[in-house]
């Protein structure tokens, strides 16, 4: 018992005194130090003020220096986090710039076919239509022919109508003016094998010709660009290429039959028109 | 070349003490990024605890007591309450150098419980008398016990650089 409590003593002597090779302190030195100090400065005497004033000045900006590399870090971090989010958001914007892009182009091609939509309106109105020539007429035969698809109105050179003119049902255009007599004239149907017109395709830039084939739901569309699939549920408008017809005047549609085919049918049925207006229908 | 390699021993033979003066200049927590400071602990007490059981030499009594003494005006705690905390954990360190015949990771890991022990209390004391600092306790508890939860870590990398200096 004695002799454990001797060697804790010596261990605790032996640890408070004992300098090592390069210690220039001994331990029991520097408590003592470090407890003067306390007290000193609980005491708050002047003279440990000013030193403790100067201390604090010297050790605050050795401080801020030594806190620099972590600030460094802090601030790197930061601005990889930042060059992270760039590169994201960049990313984002160039989506969206491509999408604003094609909204665009969507939105430029909305606008023309707007415009093109309220001269077809105006057309129903028949007031500004920009045509020089309009005239309502009455359906007096309508030709039963697979081949020949045409019906006779009761209005002719009398009236002032000319080979050429464009005949519309309500604000569909239904086909053109082929024989005039003085008091009746022959209107070729767009159903008709011989009638072509240049036509548009909704949503694309697509021009075509919309070729009659003796069947109103069955109307061909020719000249299409290779590849090109047509869509359906898509309005065909009249292009205008031919300089005579207006352009943007609703023709016909596209649509799914039974068998799911996409097929083409008229807008207008021309087995129900009984008044058709005649125009000169020039572009003007 | 001779000068160089002089040089460059004494700088690596240093690092302990530079990096005792860092942090006492700079007290850094672990998880610097956010404002978790869960993870807090004393480096310096590991780094004291180890050099001086290990290689008292290399870490002076003087050096542990400047380092406090910067801790305490940087923290604005009373003049020399860390120096005599951390003298007192030199002490007892010392102390378990002494006593110890074989020296084992383990058993110096755990040896660092009563350590940390003595120098946090002498450290409460000072502050409970000779301050009107308000202080968690639960957050230096959790401080303690995270420098005792990491020591093996810094043994370990404390001992490689040991090692690689040695080495050199």
């Amino acid at each position: 018992m004695s002799d454990n409590r001797d060697d804790f003593i010596i261990a605790i002597r032996y640890a408070l005194l004992k300098k090592g090779a390069k210690q220039k302190f001994s331990l029991f030195f520097l408590i003592l130090l470090s407890i003067s100090i306390i007290t000193l400065d609980n005491l708050s005497l002047p003279f440990m003020k000013n030193a403790r004033g100067v201390l604090n000045d010297f050790v605050y900006r050795v401080s801020v220096v030594s806190s620099q590399p972590s600030v460094f870090k802090k601030y790197l971090v930061k601005k990889t986090i930042q060059h992270f989010n760039i590169i994201d958001e960049n990313k984002f914007l160039k989506e969206e710039m491509e999408y604003l892009k094609r909204q665009k182009f969507n939105n430029a091609y909305l606008s023309t076919e707007n415009q093109l939509l309220k001269k077809t309106l105006d057309l129903s109105s028949t007031k500004n239509f920009e045509q020089d020539f309009f005239i309502f007429a009455k359906v007096i035969l309508d030709q039963k022919s697979p081949f020949l698809n045409s019906i006779l109105i009761n209005k002719g050179t009398k009236n002032g109508i000319e080979k050429g003119m464009t005949v519309f049902n309500r604000d569909y255009l239904m086909g053109s003016v082929i024989e005039t007599n003085y008091l009746s004239s022959r209107v070729l149907l767009l159903t008709d094998l011989n009638s072509k017109i240049p036509v548009m395709i909704e949503d694309s830039n697509v021009n075509a010709i919309l070729e009659g084939t003796g069947f109103k739901k069955k109307l061909l569309l020719s000249y299409l660009p290779d590849n090109y699939e047509i869509e359906p549920e898509k309005i065909i408008f009249s292009s205008g290429k031919d300089g005579f017809l207006i352009p943007g005047i609703p023709v016909a549609k596209t649509y799914l039959d039974k068998k799911n085919n996409i097929l083409i049918k008229l807008l207008n049925d021309p087995d129900q028109a009984l008044i058709v207006s005649v125009t000169n229908g020039k572009n003007n | 070349m001779q000068y160089f390699r002089t040089f460059k021993d004494k700088i690596f033979k240093s690092l302990p003490v530079i990096f005792l003066y860092y942090s006492s200049f700079y007290h850094f927590t672990l998880p610097e990024v956010g404002q978790i400071n869960f993870f807090s602990f004393n480096f310096q007490m590991i780094l004291i605890y180890y050099y001086v059981l290990k290689f008292p030499d290399d870490l002076g009594f003087g050096n542990i007591f400047l380092a406090g003494i910067i801790n305490d005006t940087v923290l604005g705690m009373p003049l020399g309450a860390t120096s005599l905390s951390y003298l007192t954990l030199s002490l007892f360190t010392s102390y378990i150098r002494n006593a110890t015949l074989r020296p084992l990771m383990t058993a110096e890991w755990f040896t660092f419980i009563p350590a940390l022990f003595f120098s946090n209390l002498v450290y409460l004391v000072i502050i409970n008398n000779f301050s009107n600092v308000v202080f968690y306790y639960v957050e230096l508890l959790q401080n303690t016990f995270f420098t005792f939860l990491f020591f093996p870590i810094f043994h370990y990398i404390f001992s490689q650089y040991q090692r690689l200096i040695s080495k050199d």
